[in-house]
């Protein structure tokens, strides 16, 4: 997953809107709520969930740690696909598609 | 006096955006390497610190400079410093990575602060006793920057530096390339292998040209700038601002102002704190309890953190889940003794520490992620670690 040059710093998942991110939350096998956690816990808790989880099946994070937004889907890497919706108002979910 | 507040504020609300807009927190570039190798923010502090460097070599051979940060070196930097680096991790933010993320809104930071300053209090309270059984035994030699000893003028000192840290960068960067496409090196170079540090130089050529390309393809600045920034470019932002700093001020501190306040803070509660060896004559040299130009500085460090965080849709209240008032609580402690005990924390020692090529920051520098190695290990024991 990790580049050997300066310009994979800037990668960050594909986010969606709105209605998008709505729609998806209802057919997710599982929503893990990471109000209030801070580095690296969204991550470990992440990594532990997406192992259970069937292939195709979607994991969300809500999350209000901005970091979160990269380093969860950089942590989980090559078992999931990552896309992340921004409410701007600090709120964040992080959609994790297991491969 | 007034220029000096101004640059103060200047300097930390410069600060407070770019931490805050590159996420360049200390425990990230450490932690999240030796978790899963992930080397994004690690790379801006090394750009950040041999930058740095290369700036105030520059700044002290034409004497403008006020003055160079150098503790005595011993095995103080070591053990401080591990306990530092054990607090970092476990409060999740390092010492500049509290001070943005409590201008962020989080509860947590604001915590960890508190606990920061009971951990400078304690500290404080034992300095006495500490001196005797702690630092004198343990300190080995006067501190000292390599910038006032070396017989090379500092700038040339710092080139070298700089030629074998790219040296160094190219060859990891050239080998884990290798290891990653294998086939492919031999396919273009027509099975003659080319060295690793050649490759690794090549690519980072190449990323430095696509980072600067990457300015020309923004076409909504104002859209640019709320999202989140390249750490590469939280580090540049800082490094003007630390060559500033350095040559109008100090060199850049985040733990020895909040001792400070914490002496002040405590002076205002009633107590009298100038009467205590440690803030008296070590902190305030003897000047009295007052307010100085650095602890403006690293308050205005939250107040920028806040403006970037309100500009870019980051800013909200957060509220802790219980369990991990711990990890706030106990990170604080550690993180507000350890950095006395090294001393310095990770922008004293990692940053401008060995930016000024400094002797005792090489130690608490090993010290530090040393304490972070061994704190990711134990955090991340039900799924390892890559490293």
């Amino acid at each position: 997953m990790t580049g050997p040059s300066l310009d994979d710093v800037t990668d960050s998942p594909d986010e969606l809107d709105d209605e998008t991110a709505t729609q998806l939350v209802k057919e997710a096998a599982e929503v893990q709520d990471m109000t209030g956690e801070v580095c690296p816990y969204p991550q470990v808790e992440a990594k532990k969930a997406v192992q259970q989880l069937d292939e195709g099946a979607l994991l969300v994070q809500e999350t209000d740690h901005v970091p979160s937004t990269e380093n969860v889907p950089r942590a989980v890497g090559d078992d999931a696909e990552a896309k992340v919706w921004r409410s701007g108002n600090g709120l964040y979910r992080i959609y994790l598609w297991k491969q | 006096m007034v220029l000096q507040l101004l640059i103060a504020a200047v300097v930390g609300i410069g600060l407070g955006i770019f931490l805050q807009k590159g996420r360049f927190c200390f425990v990230h570039a450490f932690r999240d390497l030796f978790a899963f190798k992930d080397s994004r923010v690690t790379k801006g502090v090394l750009a950040a610190t041999t930058i740095t460097m290369l700036f105030w070599s520059i700044a002290y051979e034409l004497g403008h400079y006020q003055k160079f940060w150098t503790p005595g070196w011993g095995l103080t930097g070591l053990i401080g410093g591990f306990i530092f680096g054990v607090g970092m991790t476990y409060a999740g933010g390092c010492a500049s990575g509290t001070l943005y993320r409590a201008g962020q809104g989080y509860l947590h930071f604001w915590l960890t602060l508190v606990s920061m300053g009971i951990g400078y209090t304690v500290f404080t309270l034992l300095f006495p006793t500490l001196q005797t059984v702690y630092f004198d035994p343990l300190t080995f030699g006067e501190g000292l920057s390599l910038f006032t000893v070396s017989p090379v003028p500092a700038p040339m000192l710092a080139l070298l530096v700089t030629v074998g840290v790219v040296l160094v960068y190219s060859t990891v960067v050239g080998r884990e390339q290798r290891n990653g496409t294998v086939d492919q090196t031999v396919a273009t170079d027509g099975g003659r292998r080319t060295s690793a540090t050649v490759a690794g130089f090549q690519s980072l050529v190449h990323g430095t040209r696509q980072y600067v390309r990457g300015f020309t393809e923004i076409d909504n600045w104002v859209a640019a700038s709320k999202r989140p920034w390249n750490p590469i470019t939280a580090a540049l932002g800082i490094t003007v601002l630390a060559a500033l700093w350095f040559t109008q001020v100090s060199i850049v501190g985040v733990t020895g102002p909040e001792a400070r306040w914490t002496g002040y803070l405590l002076k205002q509660a009633g107590l009298d704190s100038g009467s205590y060896t440690y803030w008296g004559s070590v902190l305030f040299k003897g000047e009295g309890v007052n307010i100085t130009v650095d602890m403006i500085m690293i308050t205005a460090v939250i107040i920028g953190a806040f403006i970037a965080a309100y500009w870019s849709g980051d800013f909200s209240i957060r509220v802790p889940k219980r369990r991990r008032i711990p990890n706030a609580v106990g990170g604080g402690l550690l993180m507000g003794a350890g950095s006395r005990l090294a001393p310095g924390c990770n922008i004293g020692n990692i940053y401008s520490g060995l930016a000024e090529l400094s002797i005792h920051s090489f130690i608490a520098t090993i010290g530090i992620v040393a304490g972070v190695y061994v704190m990711t290990h134990w955090i991340y024991r039900d799924i390892g670690c890559a490293v």
